[in-house]
């Protein structure tokens, strides 16, 4: 055993030339020198150690590890499709996606990261000692990823590639982040709504009720990528194609809305309003021609966005609609045969109903005929009115317009309103509601309720969107629902009252009389009332809902101007809506008819 | 009867060509160089050809100094190691100068100043003075009186330790840790006491807890030594990589999944493919089958060297030739036990088969020397 182990019996072979007596000195190595043969034992051992991990990590591991690095090379992306477009009525955009770019550095890559920061320092929100501090912090730490500027244009990328390149830095690179752009700015600002920062997705308004039209569908790629996250390029699979989004087009015309925002402002400007809202309805189609609302916002200045100035206060403000609800009681009345407009109807000083003293404004005869009840807007002759229709006929009629449900638009944020049902009404529910209290409803509402009446009597379901426009061009058309709430007689005979209102001597609504076009509407003014105390208190809503021209409406426009205050130079109390509000529906309502190509029917 | 034949014919060719080669070393050898060629293209390909430039790049740039280094080997195995002793003084000053101007010349490689810039070429002295100090510890202990004396392993460590605190300073840990392998092997072999080798293995231990004690090895250096340990608990990049190597390493299983099929080496996941992690290209494409012949062909190099260093004439040539094994084996071992993750990242590179320059031809150098030992092994020794 121990001459097998030998050195002569393991290397005789090698040796036994120099043991052949030429006459040469011995080699140096002696045969009982098992220090050599140690060394050699020593990188056995080492040589085994390694052969046994090798073993171990090829053999018995070897499943694991080609998974680990399978899953670190082959990663699933997703491919999203381009947003769609947002259209007005004409096809012009007011939401679009355009190419943008976040540019970001690897400070790994940076051979100097003071240079790379004085560079970059311009583009940048980040100040050069931050940019620098942040570098440096990179390579210390093998942070890979440093923002220099999101979301820029273009343009803006190929300046700072220019610099970039003259200043022979490496590390800079520009992602692909589309930008979603409003070249409207604030017009229409709350009705198109805004995208999330990160994904373009919808959160307000259309580009919210829109999102999954708008966004498409995205696709799925399986690529395989490097050690440094590069795809490699024959490794891309595609597993499933991205459908692009659809476009959304609307129903707004941009010179209305332009008009009615621009209207909204001066009228807020003028009775210190603290907000308002515009509608503009085709009352023949259901179609939305213009939604405004006070405060408004460029959706361009992303800073300035807030969710008040982002409400859709059409939709999303319920009021109590106040004397333009009488309109429903009286036309309810005479549908049903109860009274016609010349009914006469004792409208004493006030009435006291339950706990309640109703009153008029001003001063009004003992008794109306029923076109001056509503002419004068007197609270005592709708009560009466009311009486005679009774609760349930008149809770039928509510409905019928549209109350206390929501209307249908197709936009995000829109609120259904308060009409209790008449099982929960009290002694004085039918009162109140009579004359517009005690019932809450949008400016959208009613905007349906009134073009009921210039619709010949068909309720319409009011829509924002005409059509969904997908990337194959199939085109989606909206269909509103309609019901029939009155016969055409007696839609006829309210437009007449309604005109009235505007154009006799004692009407409550002459300011909304035009140079141009007849019209018929009504007033509103209610009292707001407070939560804090409980109370109604000072402050009012003001509106006017009308139509125009009268006898074959082809706009309704509804005005709503929360809080005015003041005297106009005439002495007019700026907080009743004849005053204030009325004289904003002549300006739209000229305009649109003007812009919608209606020939003028007053000399 | 087989024994006789085989010696029969040896003795006759020597008789004739004096100067006959080791042909299983050089073959060897050059086999290794070779794979080595075959798997820097393997590994960088890929890169360059992604970045849109050649894919040969820098298997060019390594080629030329394979073949420089071929060259150098056939030289270095025709000198004669006598007369070479006489050099090993000069050698040796000479590559300690250049060990101290690598500090006002030298390039920063951005933790560590190693090189010295000659225009186009970049020049690492430490390979050379791990060779100069091989002659220098050989020459003294070849000279020196059996049993060996205290004041003769003083004198080796006072030469081991110029060169060797130099490269600390550079620093350079795993350099400097070829030193102290190879300074140990030789005393071993050289014939130093068990006390004496007693001692300086105390010696190296408490130095090296001194080290880390009075805080003069970087924080990073402790953490690289420390991190293959428990690779989980740090995120540094030299644990990020000996992880990558060893995924790279394990996916290719035991025949591995083919010449340029190294998805996870040659798609760069795992870092310094070309050098320091070269193995790992070897390990991923061809296996544990591959891997195995790989360290196979290298233990037949060390083994050669060993019986070269058995047939020695002359202490010195015997001494040389163990101490370019000990630093040979040391070398490979440290570097594919760090690709395998049993030993720390030290950044020695794989000899003849990591990319780089001074590597490739010193290492061909101090295996020439060696070489030459063989090829004059029945030369008349001056001693």
């Amino acid at each position: 055993m121990v001459r097998f182990l030998s050195a002569t019996s393991l290397f005789g072979p090698f040796l036994a030339n120099v043991r052949d007596g030429r006459g040469m000195s011995a080699h140096i190595w002696k045969r009982g020198d098992f220090r050599l043969l140690l060394v050699g034992l020593v990188f056995i051992l080492a040589w085994g150690g390694i052969g046994y991990r090798l073993f171990d990590l090829q053999g018995n591991q070897a499943l694991a590890n080609a998974e680990i690095g399978f899953d670190q090379r082959i990663k699933t992306r997703s491919i999203d499709p381009p947003r769609g477009t947002i259209y007005d009525r004409d096809g012009v955009e007011l939401a679009m996606t355009i190419d943008g770019f976040n540019i970001v550095v690897d400070p790994m890559l940076l051979d100097d990261p003071a240079h790379a920061a004085s560079v970059l320092a311009p583009f940048s929100s980040k100040s050069y000692e931050e940019l620098a501090a942040e570098f440096e912090k990179g390579q210390a730490t093998g942070h890979r990823y440093a923002e220099i500027a999101m979301r820029v244009d273009t343009q803006t990328r190929d300046i700072v590639k220019a610099a970039v390149e003259d200043a022979g830095i490496k590390g800079v690179f520009y992602r692909d982040q589309p930008l979603r752009v409003y070249p409207a700015g604030s017009v229409a600002a709350q009705v198109i709504g805004l995208t999330r920062f990160d994904d373009n997705s919808g959160i307000e308004g259309l580009e919210r009720t829109f999102n999954s039209e708008l966004e498409g569908r995205p696709g799925r790629m399986i690529v395989e990528v490097s050690g440094r996250g590069r795809t490699i390029p024959q490794g891309e699979v595609l597993i499933e194609e991205s459908v692009a989004g659809s476009d959304v087009v609307t129903t707004i015309d941009r010179e209305i809305q332009f008009a009615a925002e621009q209207a909204l402002r001066k009228a807020i400007q003028k009775t210190s309003a603290i907000a308002g809202s515009i509608v503009v309805l085709l009352p023949e189609t259901g179609e939305v021609v213009a939604m405004a609302s006070w405060p408004g916002v460029d959706l361009n200045a992303r800073s300035d966005v807030s969710p008040e100035v982002l409400r859709n206060r059409a939709v999303a403000e319920v009021y109590e609609p106040g004397s333009t609800l009488k309109m429903v009681t009286i036309a309810a009345a005479l549908e049903e045969g109860i009274v016609t407009s010349k009914t006469p109807i004792d409208t004493p000083r006030s009435v006291t109903i339950g706990e309640f003293e109703y009153e008029d404004h001003g001063r009004n005869p003992e008794w109306m005929s029923v076109e001056d009840v509503l002419s004068r807007s007197s609270n005592v002759g709708t009560i009466e009115i009311q009486r005679r229709l009774g609760n349930e006929k008149h809770y039928e009629y509510l409905l019928a317009f549209g109350l206390g449900q929501p209307s249908g638009i197709d936009v995000a944020g829109e609120r259904h309103g308060t009409l209790d049902p008449t099982q929960a009404w009290t002694l004085t529910s039918g009162s109140s509601i009579a004359i517009g209290y005690a019932v809450g409803a949008t400016a959208l509402q009613m905007a349906a309720v009134y073009a009921t009446i210039a619709n010949d009597g068909v309720w319409t379901e009011p829509y924002l969107v005409s059509e969904i426009i997908k990337p194959n061009g199939d085109r989606i058309r909206t269909t509103p629902r309609t019901r029939r709430v009155l016969s055409p007689e007696t839609a006829a005979e309210m437009r007449r009252l309604l005109h009235r209102v505007v154009e006799t001597e004692s009407g409550t609504g002459r300011r909304a009389m035009m140079e141009d076009y007849t019209a018929g509407g009504k007033t509103g003014t209610s009292q707001k009332f407070d939560v804090d105390s409980g109370a109604y208190s000072d402050d009012t809503i003001a509106s006017f809902i009308g139509m125009a021209p009268f006898d074959d409406p082809r706009v309704v426009v509804v005005v709503v101007l929360d809080s005015p205050r003041g005297t106009h130079p005439d002495g007019a109390d700026l907080s009743l809506g004849g005053a204030s509000a009325a004289p904003v529906f002549a300006e739209i309502a000229q305009i649109a008819l003007h812009q919608l190509g209606v020939a003028p029917d007053r000399d | 009867m087989r024994r006789i034949r085989w010696v029969r014919s040896h003795s006759t060719a020597l008789g004739g060509e004096p100067l006959k080669p080791d042909l299983v070393l050089v073959l060897t050898y050059v086999t290794i160089s070779a794979i080595g060629l075959l798997m820097i293209f393997s590994a960088t390909a890929p890169g360059f050809e992604a970045a849109g430039e050649d894919p040969a790049t820098e298997l060019r740039s390594q080629a030329i100094w394979v073949v420089l280094g071929f060259i150098v080997f056939a030289v270095a195995s025709t000198i004669n190691l006598v007369e070479l002793k006489g050099f090993a003084s000069p050698f040796y000053l000479v590559s300690v100068v250049l060990l101290v101007l690598v500090f006002p010349l030298g390039e920063s490689d951005g933790v560590a100043q190693r090189w010295i810039d000659l225009g186009r070429i970049q020049f690492q002295p430490s390979e050379f003075a791990k060779i100069a100090v091989i002659l220098m510890i050989a020459s003294i202990l070849a000279a020196a009186e059996r049993p060996i004396k205290w004041n003769t392993v003083a004198h080796v460590l006072v030469i081991v330790g110029v060169p060797a605190g130099l490269i600390f300073l550079q620093p350079d840990l795993g350099t400097m840790l070829v030193f102290a392998a190879v300074t140990l092997a030789l005393l071993f072999v050289g014939g130093a006491t068990l006390r004496q080798l007693g001692f300086l293995f105390v010696a190296t231990v408490v130095g090296t807890v001194g080290l880390f004690q009075l805080k003069l090895i970087e924080d990073y250096q402790i953490r690289r030594l420390t991190a293959f340990i428990d690779p989980e608990s740090h995120s540094l990049d030299a644990t990020y990589n000996q992880v990558q190597s060893e995924i790279a390493i394990g996916s290719g299983g035991f025949f591995g999944k083919g010449l340029f099929e190294g998805t996870q080496t040659n798609l760069q996941f795992v870092p310094v493919q070309s050098s320091d992690f070269i193995f790992t290209a070897v390990g991923e494409q061809f296996g544990f089958v591959g891997s195995v012949i790989v360290i196979a062909l290298f233990g037949v190099l060390l083994f050669r060297l060993v019986v070269i260093a058995m047939s020695a004439r002359s202490r010195f040539a015997f001494l040389v030739t163990m101490g370019v094994a000990a630093m040979l084996a040391f070398h490979i071992f440290v570097n594919i036990g760090m690709t395998v993750r049993i030993m720390p990242v030290t950044g020695l590179p794989l000899p003849f088969m990591s990319a780089g320059g001074t590597v490739f031809v010193a290492l061909s150098a101090a295996l020439g020397l060696a070489h030459s030992a063989w090829i004059r092994r029945n030369s008349p020794v001056g001693e």
